[in-house]
């Protein structure tokens, strides 16, 4: 979960690393008067939970009044990548001598902690990383293992950083790393961190990511407002609709709608729509073990979609049983009913039971049924994959 | 043959007096696994399922002779109760349940090494060599004894391939859910390995999806493995995903992506199955 920069910084903060002087405001008229009290020039930066806002035109520097009045209107107007600019950072204006890189992340193939620098921060750093590996030191730490002030010294060194600087740094990069550690991150970031031309260093920009799975130990961010987000991009009104359900889902552009059972042949069914020709409409999870009521919600997702042709189901009973599966398919045919073709596959735990609820609650209501498929172990999920594919082409 | 767990398998249930616990005790009981005892913390001397339940894993190693763990307990109390077993001499820790905090388990992962224990999970359906035990929440019914082995992030794939591969006759000599937390115990090629090394699996079938790194991880194993190995890797047409920073880039570069995945392991040497009903006729061709 991604928290905002000015959160970030609060906490970066809290571990002694120097912040600008920023204040955060939620509209234009509290931005220009801040603005204003502080005294121009300043920094005006948006406030999204996604990167690219510099070169999406999200930070602007606003050195006289009737800039200020031009710059606030318009980005409060702003939406980057999906995300309207609710509030913004007013930071004072640095006087930059040099700009670094400095942050922590989780390197799974190796299992480590690694902290990365590099003496050229900036939007660049990927490039310089692919292009010019050398320029980049990556320190790698076991999880519960500190950052030694040695270590610190190492990377300040790298960055050509001597005397009083050098001594600045060492609490910057011991303190992101206890802030890391602390916090169950899987990233902290400053690009850049500055020096001014005064000599002093300051993170001027602050990012952090940390582990939703870890929030039951935090109390703290919870109680800074952090709660559970989007990492990414702008929802759609169905997206939307099945996070508050806590079915996780995605829309896509194609018109086979999707009902899988967990994630993996959720992402793989999809992969098999388009080998056969056809193209899913919505990615779905079921989660493990999910109850009737909520494999019906995901139904209406699916119902409720204009560009859905075709529902696919398919269930490989695990954790989740079939008979619970088929018992949701029922909830949603008798509460909401079904209005479009659907076909679908029961196989593992109580497939037949799934089935004969099925053939039972035909026999009593065949009316409910006459737009569904289904199919037992006998029937490979190739062909119903194929069939569904087969079945969309054929509704117009 | 098999690798991991067998019938000989002593294995104890952590979290033994729990819904899930004792719900799945009595399957993985019922399908002829081993479990010689559990734990719950407090309830030392209680029965489940006619197994007795102790208050620590150190009891169970001593007084059951247990040496496999399944841990059925909320994520947070993962980190802990694997790091016990790990600590107690338990040579194999399945953790079935999800959304362990990724920090707990780079722990768990040092204390697993530095142990000589595997560790798979976390979000494992779990592991069955057919006929001899099922630890975890798999169902049964697609598995059948047989000369493939199986390893695979996702539950719901592993059933599916178990099911092709039983009812074309070739059946599986252990299957592996690797898990789908984003950081797991066990990696592919260390799976893979003990495939390798076991004379009764003729061939493996690794399924892996997009997302991570542990796939890509496994491509010098395969390049020295004399098992054939079948590659299927879900999300070929998944939309782009997230990245994690300009750092994320930095550490893990184009990783993640099934067409980096397809590419650096059929390199390697893996034949690639686009759907289940590939891996028969891969195997026909391979002679298996």
């Amino acid at each position: 979960m991604r928290l905002y920069e000015y959160e970030a910084r609060e906490l970066f903060g809290r571990f002694k690393i120097p912040i600008p002087e920023g204040q955060v405001v939620n509209s234009p008229e509290e931005a220009a008067k801040v603005a204003r009290e502080l005294g121009l020039p300043r920094v005006l930066k948006s406030q999204v939970l996604t990167g690219g806002r510099g070169k999406a035109g999200g930070i602007k520097i606003v050195e006289t009044e009737p800039e200020l009045a031009e710059v606030i209107p318009k980005l409060f107007d702003l939406e980057i990548k999906g995300f309207p600019v609710e509030k913004l950072l007013i930071d004072p204006k640095l006087d930059i001598a040099r700009e670094f890189y400095l942050g922590v992340t989780i390197d799974r193939l190796n299992y480590k902690l690694v902290v990365i620098a590099c003496a050229e921060g900036g939007v660049e750093i990927e490039e310089t990383a692919r292009t010019n590996p050398e320029k980049i030191m990556k320190v790698s730490l076991d999880v519960d293992e500190p950052l030694y002030s040695f270590d610190a010294i190492r990377i300040g060194k790298f960055l050509r950083l001597a005397g009083d600087q050098l001594k600045q740094f060492i609490p910057i990069a011991t303190g992101l790393y206890n802030l890391f550690r602390k916090y169950d991150a899987k990233l902290v970031e400053i690009n850049p961190l500055v020096l001014t031309a005064d000599g002093k260093l300051i993170a001027a920009d602050a990012r952090m990511s940390v582990d939703d799975d870890a929030m039951f130990r935090h109390r703290d961010l919870t109680e800074m407002g952090i709660v559970q987000r989007h990492e990414e991009g702008e929802m759609t009104p169905r997206e939307r609709q099945a996070t508050e359900w806590g079915i996780p889902y995605l829309d896509l552009d194609g018109d086979i709608g999707m009902f899988p059972g967990g994630a993996g042949f959720g992402i793989m069914g999809n992969d098999f729509i388009h080998y056969y020709g056809g193209k899913p409409a919505n990615f779905m999870d079921s989660g493990g073990g999910p109850s009737p009521e909520r494999l019906a919600k995901m139904l209406v997702l699916l119902d409720e979609n204009p560009n859905v042709k075709v529902i696919f189901g398919a269930r490989f009973g695990g954790i989740s049983r079939c008979d619970d599966f088929a018992k949701g398919v029922l909830i949603f045919l008798k509460e909401h009913g079904l209005s479009k073709p659907m076909v679908m596959r029961f196989t593992g735990n109580m497939w037949e039971e799934g089935l004969r609820i099925f053939k039972e609650a035909e026999q009593e209501n065949p009316q409910l049924f006459a737009r569904i498929e289904y199919h037992g172990i006998e029937t490979p999920i190739e062909e119903i994959s194929q069939r569904a594919v087969a079945l969309a082409k054929k509704v117009k | 043959m098999a690798i991991l767990v067998d019938k000989n398998s002593r294995v104890l249930v952590q979290g033994i007096t729990g819904g899930a616990g004792s719900f799945h005790t009595k399957r993985m009981l019922a399908y002829g696994t081993n479990i010689v005892c559990g734990t719950s913390p407090g309830k030392g001397g209680q029965t489940v399922e006619g197994k007795p339940v102790y208050d620590s894993v150190e009891e169970c190693v001593k007084e059951q002779g247990a040496d496999t763990s399944v841990i059925f307990l909320p994520a947070r109390f993962v980190k802990e109760a694997a790091i016990e077993a790990i600590r107690a001499g338990i040579k194999f820790v399945v953790v079935v349940p999800e959304h362990i905090p990724i920090h707990d388990m780079l722990l768990v992962r040092k204390e697993a090494m530095k142990y000589d224990v595997t560790v798979i999970g976390g979000n494992t359906a779990g592991i069955i060599t057919p006929g001899e035990a099922n630890l975890g929440i798999i169902p049964d019914i697609a598995f059948k004894p047989g000369r493939v082995g199986t390893v695979s992030r996702s539950g719901s794939l592993t059933y599916y391939v178990a099911d092709t591969l039983t009812s074309s006759g070739y059946g599986e000599t252990t299957c592996v859910g690797l898990g789908g937390d984003p950081v797991l115990g066990s990696t592919f090629d260390e799976i893979l390995l003990k495939f390798e090394d076991d004379d009764a699996t003729k061939a493996v079938v690794m399924v892996g999806e997009i997302g991570g790194v542990y796939e890509e991880r496994a491509k010098d194993t395969i390049a020295r493995m004399k098992t054939p190995v079948i590659v299927m890797i879900g999300g070929v047409f998944a939309p782009p995903g997230k990245r994690m920073g300009h750092a994320g880039a930095i550490v893990e570069g184009s990783m993640g992506t099934a067409e980096s995945k397809l590419k650096v392991l059929e390199e390697a040497g893996a034949h690639r199955a686009r759907t289940f009903l590939d891996m028969p006729r891969i195997l026909e061709k391979l002679g298996v």
